[in-house]
């Protein structure tokens, strides 16, 4: 248990993308939000020197659309 | 007491349930509810309110990203209540999540559609400004189901 522990406390941890799983040493971290009308966006993500690995995206739609009715008068 | 001209409360949330057909329609297999989907759009795709059905032109592809989108969870049925408006809604009942997809290209669209239709009719197109995933999630949040914000609102 000692030696397990040890070792999970040695070991970095790594960050899927698009170049294989990397040291979260070697990445730089990167976020930027978005608020608009109808939507909020949150990205986030990694670079490994420069180039984006790594980047996630998510959007809140804030309001659908609405279609009226319309009834004509006699 | 005197009458008023009015569109009933009711019908807009039989529009939305399939009660009405003023033009020619379709058998249906049952009387459960239909399936929808949610497909992604290209920035650069034209899609808007002369979508008639799902289209593969101007999809997104890429890593983790099945053609023809994912599946919408519809466990909360059209409404009307909530408010004094007369307005009925419906909004999918859970995010949309697309996991571990690479979408290189920009993309700022997705249109909801009825998978159950043969045509696979359209129900809604909604944009959000372009964006790119890579090797990681893209979620999609949906406005708070009311009678002001819900996806769909007939008024």
């Amino acid at each position: 248990m000692q030696i397990r522990s040890s070792i999970l406390s040695n070991t970095e941890p790594l960050v899927y993308t698009t170049k294989g799983n990397l040291p979260i040493s070697s990445l730089e971290y990167f976020h930027a939000w978005e608020n608009e009308e109808n939507h909020m966006k949150f990205i986030q993500g990694y670079k490994l020197d420069g180039e984006i690995v790594k980047q996630e995206a998510h959007v809140y739609l804030k309001k659908g659309m609405g279609i009226e009715a319309a009834l004509e008068s006699f | 007491m005197a009458n008023t001209q009015a569109i009933p409360k009711t019908f807009r949330l039989d529009l939305m349930n399939g009660l009405h057909a003023f033009g020619a329609s379709v058998i249906r297999g049952a009387t459960t509810k239909d399936s929808f989907k949610a497909a992604l759009y290209l920035a650069s795709a034209t899609i808007d309110s002369t979508a008639t059905a799902y289209t593969a032109t101007g999809e997104v592809s890429g890593s983790g990203y099945t053609a023809a989108g994912i599946a919408v969870t519809n466990a909360t049925a059209p409404a009307n209540t909530g408010g004094t408006g007369i307005v009925s809604f419906w909004t999918p009942s859970a995010s949309l999540v697309f996991s571990t997809v690479t979408l290189a290209t920009s993309f700022d669209c997705v249109m909801f559609y009825n998978d159950t239709a043969a045509g696979k009719n359209a129900v809604s197109v909604n944009t959000f400004g372009a964006t790119t995933v890579s090797a990681a999630t893209f979620t999609l949040t949906m406005p708070t189901n009311d009678l002001t914000t819900g996806l769909i609102r007939l008024s």
